[in-house]
């Protein structure tokens, strides 16, 4: 299948040329690791600030407080509070989930499992990451200018984040940001959208290819098409901010000519839909490969969860709507969105139907990339189902804005997300660093990262019904919500716990790195190409390109003699 | 940790005493739903979440049943199948219809019968109906009521800042646009809410059936003192709102300082067609 071979280079020598400028898929990967990991801990530590104004109004932030805010006797301002959630929510999505899943996984993951020396831009690659390093600078430089960072919100509806309702370089900053991520990001996604065309080993058709090179191109697609949109719309409400364009203004807001705030949230949503896809698809094709690696038997109807979750991203960019039915579009398009949107269910089922069928009858190995796993088909289960509410136009107009959407975005997005991302981890890193992770620490990271998850989203979901709504910096001014103060502490410590947790993770990563035990060339007994491989990998990854000769998931064929197992390069076992 | 247990023994003392009549299930709930249709909402997020809970439990007896029953230890010779046979695609596409079937078909036409029956159903210029027009701002709700002319953005409107009342068993409809950024009208108890857009007027409308004071709060964000966008809603039964307004008005028609313009936010009241 392979249109072209790449060619071997000379490693590289110097410290530069390896670790910085590095043109290698493998080291870029790593790069967007760390990245992404730092970037989580940051948006992390946003949370827990976020949380604990919520649940203790007006107390000091233990330690952090008096050094952050010394004017403010410890507490955290409502300015700053409007601050942290808008860039929590930044960070999360664009500069962690983003790094983590699409920039690590994707450059690591996909040229070793199709067969590949590296992508087939190494070049655009490169750029990409420094990119996307220009990108974060910008923003974390936004958090300096005299104003502060941008504080509109991730969603920065205008007219709050034109001039008259934010003020300040932080903003404009933030729309810089973001549209030098995109380009970052499409740099990336046109690289592995050819990449996979391109350059899959000899033999290996589209459905020879693991279900993560699946997630991945579908993501990559997505990216391509829906980043430009969102490009766009920025580039639009930067000339709002800085040359007086009022492509976003109406009414009373507008001086001199009207345009129309609404349309910045059909441009915005026309990418924020198919985003939240672009963030899981990744996570599916992990979890679809590992529950079948880890229960040691082929994934049930491989070809059906490839084809449902192709109809998933087609169907993510026709739904859009339902985060505007509380605009009031007219009931026609609502009730075509609601419907369209409600039709995602049918390929959600049938992939889940398809990873329960995958390690029904299997022979489970409890790894800690399983369980990983397996908690993503639990919280995606919840996720996934809670969107429902929100589909349906007549229970959204309750719950639009409440912290039940805050509670079901974070179980799709973040949960799930976060826990294929660590399942990711856990699994590739004896091939990233030549040794193994600490399974004790790994399984204590899983069990608490659960619990931690799940009181957090689900008393999210529940304070959402209660009727509390989101954004705001202190929810008990109003009667309402005045019997929410358990509740809202009882998901702060939620948040503690999972925030713990994470340094268990953490600990572990940068301890086996160097002092983990060596890891085989095979440790987890898969067949996929990247263990046919050394660990860690050579930098020209294969030494003579492989020929695919079997799909990606031979376990347990009853024909087989000695091992459970089928390498891609074998001929396929017969009676 | 000394301190968080501090602090959380503090508040729970605190908070037991301010809410010793709410237990903890009872603090779970929504709150009191005072509009004729607010139960619709209700009773479809209950019907969704059985629905919900029944396929959830598949997926759970799915993942700890499995997970239990098929240990390598347990199960050590998985079974060869990549699920291609009719039987087991057949199993899986029955998922997907039973899926679609048993939830969204039942969802979306509950769904949209009250949206287009009751909710959108806006009652005719024609009726008895209580109009009321709504400006949000940074950081306020201001209301309009039309004078003794019954004209609005007049200088005899009732105008109020945060300050709300309707009366009892009326239908209410609402105009409500915004000044400045994008703003969402949002009443907990009636559980309904909509934007409230710079350039654009938007509409809703519903019947109240008790007395009381209640919030409205603003759901979208817009700014800093978002959370402090509170607005009361004080319902009360005809006669005492008769005689509200009637003061009301005659008192506007001596203090409304009539040269002030900025007084005049107001708009003609929109007809039925004008608004679609």
């Amino acid at each position: 299948m392979a249109f072209f071979e790449q060619d071997i280079h000379d490693a590289p020598t110097t410290f530069l040329s390896k670790y910085v400028f590095s043109f290698d898929h493998k080291v870029i990967a790593k790069q967007f690791l760390w990245y992404g990991i730092a970037f989580l801990g940051i948006g992390g530590m946003m949370a827990i600030l976020i949380r604990w104004t919520l649940a203790f109004p007006g107390e000091a932030f233990p330690i952090l407080g008096p050094l952050l805010f010394p004017g403010n006797n410890g507490v955290v301002p409502p300015d700053t509070y409007a601050m942290l959630f808008t860039l929590h929510g930044t960070i999360m999505i664009f500069y962690a989930i983003t790094p983590i899943l699409i920039g690590a996984f994707g450059n690591y993951c996909i040229p070793l499992m199709i067969g590949a020396r590296d992508m087939v831009f190494p070049t655009l690659n490169m750029l990409s990451f420094w990119l996307a390093v220009l990108s974060a600078i910008l923003l974390l430089a936004s958090l300096f200018t005299p104003l502060g960072g941008a504080a509109g919100g991730w969603t920065s509806y205008p007219t709050l984040s034109t001039l008259i309702g934010s003020a300040g370089v932080g903003q404009t900053l933030w729309c810089l940001a973001l549209f030098v991520l995109g380009v970052s990001s499409t740099m990336g996604a046109v690289n592995y959208i050819a990449t996979i065309i391109t350059l899959r080993a000899p033999g290996m058709g589209y459905f020879d290819m693991p279900l993560t090179i699946w997630g991945l191109w579908l993501t990559a697609i997505l990216n391509a098409i829906f980043l430009p949109v969102l490009g766009a719309g920025l580039l639009l409400l930067t000339f709002d901010r800085v040359f007086g364009t009022t492509f976003f203004l109406a009414g009373a807001a507008a001086t001199s000519g009207s345009g129309d705030p609404v349309l910045f949230q059909h441009v915005f949503w026309i990418f924020g839909h198919p985003e939240v896809y672009i963030l899981i698809l990744p996570a599916w094709g992990i979890v679809s490969d590992l529950l079948s690696f880890f229960a040691r038997k082929p994934a049930f109807g491989a070809k059906g969860t490839a084809l449902a979750m192709t109809s998933i991203t087609i169907l993510s960019t026709l739904v859009y709507g339902h985060h505007m039915y509380s605009t009031q579009m007219s009931p026609l398009l609502t009730q075509s969105f609601m419907m369209l949107t409600m039709t995602i269910s049918i390929p959600s089922a049938v992939f889940f139907a398809n990873w329960l069928g995958t390690i029904w009858k299997g022979s489970i190995r409890f790894d800690t990339p399983m369980l990983f796993s397996l908690g993503v088909v639990f919280v995606f289960g919840l996720g996934g189902l809670t969107g429902l509410y929100l589909a349906t136009v007549t229970t959204d107009l309750y719950l639009h804005d409440t912290y039940f959407v805050v509670g079901h975005f974070h179980y799709t997005m973040a949960a799930s997300v976060l826990l294929g991302g660590f399942a990711g981890t856990y699994f590739w890193f004896p091939k990233m660093y030549g040794r193994m992770m600490n399974e004790r620490l790994g399984k204590i990271h899983f069990w608490i990262s659960m619990v931690g998850l799940n009181g957090i989203f689900m008393g999210m979901m529940v304070i959402g019904h209660a009727g509390m709504h989101r954004r705001i910096y202190n929810p008990f001014v109003y009667e309402f919500l005045k019997d929410l103060v358990p509740l809202n502490m009882f998901i702060t410590i939620s948040a503690l716990t999972m925030g713990v947790g994470q340094l268990f993770f953490v600990y572990n990563f940068i301890h086996s790195m160097y002092k983990g035990p060596i890891a085989t060339q095979n440790p987890w007994e898969v067949g996929t190409l990247e263990w046919t491989i050394p660990s860690p990998a050579p930098h020209y990854n294969f030494k003579d390109i492989p020929v695919v000769r079997c799909g990606p998931h031979e376990f347990g064929n009853p024909n087989l003699v000695g091992k459970d197992f089928q390498y891609q390069t074998e001929e396929l076992v017969k009676a | 940790m000394n301190l968080l247990l501090n602090l959380f023994m503090k508040h729970f003392v605190t908070s037991a005493d301010a809410a010793s009549t709410v237990g903890f299930w009872e603090s779970m709930k929504p709150p009191i739903d005072i509009s004729t249709n607010g139960h619709l909402i209700d009773s479809l997020f209950m019907l969704t979440t059985w629905l919900i809970l029944f396929f959830f439990f598949f997926v759970c007896l799915g993942i700890f049943g499995f997970s239990y029953l098929y240990s390598k230890k347990k199960h050590p010779k998985p079974l060869y199948t990549h699920g291609t046979s009719r039987k087991h695609i057949s199993i899986v596409a029955g998922i997907g219809a039973l899926v679609f079937i048993m939830v969204d078909m039942q969802i979306t036409t509950i769904s949209n019968r009250d949206f287009i029956n009751v909710f959108l159903n806006y009652p005719k210029e024609s009726e008895d109906i209580v109009r009321v027009q709504v400006l949000g701002q940074q950081w306020a709700w201001n209301f309009r009521y039309a004078g003794k002319d019954g004209i609005f953005n007049t200088e005899d409107d009732v105008v109020t800042l945060n300050d709300l009342r309707l009366p009892i068993n009326k239908k209410v409809i609402f105009q409500i646009t915004s000044k400045d950024v994008i703003h969402s009208l949002y009443f907990p108890n009636a559980r309904l809410k909509v934007d409230a857009m710079p350039g654009r007027i938007s509409r809703m409308w519903y019947e109240l059936t008790k007395t009381g004071l209640y919030d409205i709060a603003c759901a979208e964000m817009c700014g800093t003192y978002h959370y402090r966008m509170q607005a009361k809603l004080t319902v009360y039964d005809q006669t005492e709102y008769d005689a509200w307004l009637n003061e009301m008005q005659e008192r506007a028609e001596f203090t409304t300082e009539k040269d002030k313009a900025d007084l005049y936010w107001g708009w003609k009241w929109l007809a039925d067609a004008e608004t679609k």
